[in-house]
């Protein structure tokens, strides 16, 4: 189908959506809280592998810094990892209905495994896993 | 999904070869991409052996030759041929650039590939339809723009702040950038492109413009602007050494500075 | 013949080119309310303007005190006194303001401390009447005409002006003696459009391309001059063609003369600073036409450098590498790409190079063009002007001065602007045009595009290019132009015998350089016959049989028209006016020109 619409018209499309900023900032802060989460993150697999379940819960609960760390960790890494696929999707999906759809996809999905850690980091702390 | 193989009318065949003439002295190969809007055949590749000795350094010097003395139907567009026009850009040996400024022993490998610019529709040969690149320039409004009425003679701008615009206004709008950056060739409709930004940057940064708001507020967007995730291509072809990738940088950086 | 369609558009105005003066008259034509077309064969910031360096003349004052009758006078002085010096007032005293205005429409000129616009020393530019050198050559580093285009194209963006672009104009319409609009080609989809207009203002540009090595871009091919001489109206002064002292060795690549401007010199093979010899008092920053022939002569005389001894050395390299950086940035990068030169260590070798032509299209101040008609040497042509280098106002007579190109399209552009929205009522109904006013059109546009013969395009215009450079150089003799005026009556002869290979309408540039092609030869004819005919030296015109200036039998214009059909060449003339636009300035009558 031959498209009669002007070059400007197409350029100008829908207009400056004002907004993205926001996102912008969010994924660069995301990513530098990151760093420091990641590093203790590591550290604290490291520990965790060498002891058994009964350990794990006991470190967990041993203090209120390791199940908020790593509930931030959980967190802050799943919003990371939405924008970063919602910036995939829109890059690579062209068809709106499929990009609607997967970016949709993206937010549940992020969302709904995020609660469940979460969830279950405060499970544990909170009431123990016994 | 993104469309990443040629659809069938386009996929380029193997085209007619033009041998090099009797006594030629340093013989080297272009490959050129041809396609006839009036004919009914696919693209092709025509191969052209080329005595060197006989032309120019640059890549127009072997185009315009291949024109003049071998084949007269090739077409690209050329102007200047000093580089500052702007006219001439296109891919060679795969790489955006103009080919007035590009000599063709810079190519590297035996034969020299040379193809319109990428992703852009093509209209004849090495000539692509540029439209929706200007219409982007066009779009995010290349002049100055003031309120205050204007003075008697000239406004005032201190050397310091003429100095901002430099490695901005020498842009020349061949839009080697804009078409060799992945996010442009996804998103080309939507995302604004290196060039239309870069020029955007020069008069957001203009200290006589009394815009910059409304600009800004014109570009936020996630399309428009945030497309760019400083993949660089566009700094590495521009055959004017400018960065747009940098402008872009600077743009989002002021529209940082407006919220934080 | 194929059975050819016209699309039919109505405008008021048409402005045929898209350079600065073309964008100018176009801009101010829709700012006047007036319906204009610009029709363009590039896009517009790819037009030659784009080329130009150095700067645009004006006498702002902003480095010292000047005066805008110090402007008129160098300007006069430059043209060796065949401007005509109501134009050239009209031009140096609007110049300031077309500055401003160019800078309010945003172009980045470079700075002084104080903010203001920085002007250079341009060569011919002095003060208080010849005393000394000034600076009044206002710059944006070294792409001044790349900074105003690409400004001016916004602005028009600004202003809705509409743009045709890549249409190549192909003829004038004519009626009876008024022109009523343009016929043209649309090179993407192979269309052909008449624009009928109450004003068709042809904005062309130069013919630098009948010369074999030109700084002129390849598109300068004065399609404008061809379409004028093809209406039979006649071209002015066309002997005049300006050799830039300083185009780049081999690939005729512009150095600007800001680089002398800002300090630069010329040597020989001596290493001597020779212009001191021809120009005693302003040495390097004399004008164009001088330090070409000095140039020239240093090379005749066995002081050319290189290993033929051809050419001549340009130094930067005395120069603060901070300065070049900052004012020369462009040259410095095109010495390096196409002489394989790092300024800021080594000369640059340089050539004299074809830049200009201060002859084409005769207009008055209003930018309207006229012909002779009888007795009346001021016959305006109705329905058409000209502005920029396609024109001749006079205010460059037989030789330019350095960056009063570039006022002279904003100033000129402005005024045939003016001009329209004074005598111009948008909207009026404008006369049915007939077939018969564009039959001839086709019938051209059908022979080029089914041309079978068997010398191809490239091959004959080589051939007008290379009798161009060889015998309308900067030195001419009577030998030289009658061989230039029989060489190109040959190229004239062997143009039934062309061959086009392209027989498409979409992009066909075989055609469109035959198209060209033939644009040129006219005025190549034309250059060389005016040549001929002017027996004495003045200017860029310099008759080695004639080696003076003749102000009792050659204080006047050449008008040359052309018969394409016999390729013959009649000549007139149109009296050079003595007279001034105001009592501000009196006439500035002709003396030795020395500098």
């Amino acid at each position: 189908m031959a498209s009669y619409r002007t070059p400007l018209g197409r350029a100008r499309g829908l207009g400056a959506a004002k907004h993205g900023v926001g996102a912008w900032i969010a994924e660069r802060v995301t990513a530098v809280a990151l760093v420091p989460l990641v590093i203790w993150a590591v550290f604290a697999g490291l520990r965790l592998a060498a002891t058994d379940y009964y350990g794990a819960v006991e470190w967990l609960t041993s203090s209120a810094l390791n199940p908020v760390l790593m509930g931030l960790f959980v967190v802050v890494g799943f919003m990371h990892m939405h924008a970063g696929l919602r910036v995939v999707i829109e890059d690579y999906i062209e068809k709106h209905l499929t990009r609607a759809g997967l970016l949709l996809l993206n937010l549940f999905v992020c969302s709904l495994v995020g609660a469940l850690a979460v969830f279950s980091i405060l499970k544990v702390a909170l009431g123990g896993a016994y | 999904m993104v469309q990443l193989v040629l659809p069938k009318n386009s996929r380029v065949q193997k085209g007619k070869h033009h041998a090099a003439p009797a006594g030629a002295k340093k013989v080297k190969t272009f490959k050129i991409y041809r396609y006839d809007p009036e004919g009914t055949e696919n693209p092709r590749w025509d191969t052209y052996d080329v005595d060197v000795e006989a032309c120019g350094p640059m890549v127009l010097d072997v185009l315009i030759h291949i024109k003049n003395d071998i084949d007269p139907t090739l077409s690209f567009r050329r102007s200047c041929r000093e580089g500052v026009c702007g006219s001439c850009a296109m891919n060679i040996g795969g790489r955006n650039t103009l080919a007035c400024t590009h000599g063709h022993e810079e190519v590297p490998g035996k034969d020299c590939q040379i193809s319109p610019l990428p992703h852009m529709p093509v209209i004849k040969d090495l000539i692509p339809d540029m439209s929706m690149f200007y219409a982007q320039y066009a779009s995010i409004e290349p002049w100055l723009h003031t309120t205050t009425p204007e003075p008697q003679t000239e406004w005032r701008q201190s050397p310091e702040d003429r100095e901002k615009l430099d490695g901005l206004y020498e842009c020349i709008l061949c839009a080697c950038c804009s078409t060799s950056c992945p996010s442009y060739w996804w998103n080309g409709d939507k995302y604004l492109g290196p060039a239309a930004l870069l020029h955007a940057y020069r008069w957001l940064i203009d200290s006589r413009d009394e815009a910059t708001g409304d600009r800004l507020d014109e570009l936020e967007d996630p399309f428009k602007l945030y497309r760019c995730h400083t993949i660089m291509n566009c700094a590495q072809v521009c055959p004017k050494g400018l960065n747009p990738a940098k402008a872009i940088g600077e743009i989002k950086k002021m529209l940082v500075d407006r919220v934080v | 013949m194929a059975n050819y369609q016209f699309i039919d558009h109505k405008f008021d105005v048409v402005v045929v080119g898209a350079g600065g003066s073309g964008l100018r008259a176009a801009l101010g034509c829709a700012q006047a309310g007036l319906k204009t077309a610009c029709i363009s064969k590039v896009f517009p910031t790819r037009s030659h303007t784009v080329a130009a360096q150095g700067g645009i003349s004006a006498s702002l004052g902003n480095m010292g005190e000047d005066d805008w009758r110090w402007h008129m006078y160098d300007t006069v002085k430059g043209s060796d006194w065949l401007g005509d010096q109501d134009a050239i007032e009209y031009l140096c005293r609007n110049a300031p303001a077309a500055v401003y205005e160019l800078e309010h429409w945003g172009v980045p000129f470079s700075r002084t401390s104080e903010g203001k616009i920085y002007q250079r020393a341009f060569g011919g530019m002095t003060k208080n009447f010849g005393e000394a050198p000034i600076q009044r050559t206002c710059a944006a580093a070294d792409r001044t005409g790349h900074a105003m285009l690409h400004t001016m194209y916004g602005q028009s963006l600004a202003h809705d002006t509409e743009f045709f672009i890549e249409y190549f104009a192909l003829d004038l319409i004519m009626d009876e003696g008024v022109c009523r609009g343009v016929t043209a080609w649309k090179l993407d989809d192979g269309t052909l459009h008449r624009f009928q207009a109450q004003q068709v203002i042809l904005a062309t540009g130069g013919y630098g391309r009948a010369y074999f090595s030109a700084t002129s871009a390849h598109t300068c091919t004065g399609d404008g001059g061809g379409m004028a001489l093809r209406a039979g109206l006649p071209l002015q002064d066309m002997e005049f063609v300006q050799f830039h002292p300083t185009g780049i060795y081999g690939a005729g690549c512009l150095i600007t003369e800001g680089a002398r401007g800002e300090g630069g010199y010329l040597t020989n093979s001596e290493g001597e600073r020779f212009m001191e010899r021809y120009a005693p008092s302003v040495k390097d920053l004399a004008p164009r036409d001088m330090v070409s022939r000095a140039m020239t002569i240093e090379i005749r005389e066995g002081r050319g450098v290189g290993p033929k001894k051809d050419h001549i050395f340009l130094h930067l390299d005395h120069l603060d590498p901070k300065m070049l950086a900052e004012r020369l940035p462009g040259i410095s990068e095109s010495a390096k790409v196409f002489a394989g030169v790092d300024v800021t260590k080594e000369p640059i070798p340089v050539l004299p190079t074809v830049h200009y032509n201060m002859g084409g299209i005769p207009t008055n101040f209003y930018s309207e063009v006229v012909t002779r008609l009888g007795d009346d040497p001021d016959k305006v042509v109705p329905g058409l002007m000209a502005v920029g280098e396609a024109a001749c106002v006079s205010v460059h007579g037989a030789n330019r001065l350095g960056s009063n190109s570039l006022i002279d399209l904003v100033v000129f552009g402005r005024s045939a602007a003016l001009r329209c929205a004074d005598t111009i009522k948008a909207g009026a109904t404008q006369p049915e045009l007939k077939p018969a006013m564009t039959d001839g059109h086709l019938a051209r546009f059908d022979k080029f595009r089914n041309a079978s013969g068997g010398t191809t395009t490239a091959t004959l215009r080589l051939e007008m290019q290379k009798a161009m450079q060889e015998d309308a150089a900067v030195f001419r003799t009577s030998e030289s132009l009658a061989s230039g005026v029989e060489r190109l009556a040959a190229v004239h002869a062997k143009r039934p015998d062309l061959k086009v290979s392209d027989r498409g309408m979409i992009w066909n540039t075989d055609l469109l350089e035959t198209l060209e092609f033939d644009n040129l030869v006219g005025q190549a004819i034309t250059t060389v016959a005016g040549a001929h005919n002017r027996t004495e030296s003045r200017g860029a015109h310099a008759h080695e049989d004639f080696p003076d200036r003749n102000d009792e039998t050659w204080m006047k214009h050449t008008l040359t028209w052309f018969d394409d059909k016999t390729g013959k060449v009649a000549i007139d003339y149109r009296p050079v006016h003595s007279y001034t636009l105001t009592n501000d300035i009196a006439y500035i009558p002709p003396k030795a020109r020395v500098y």
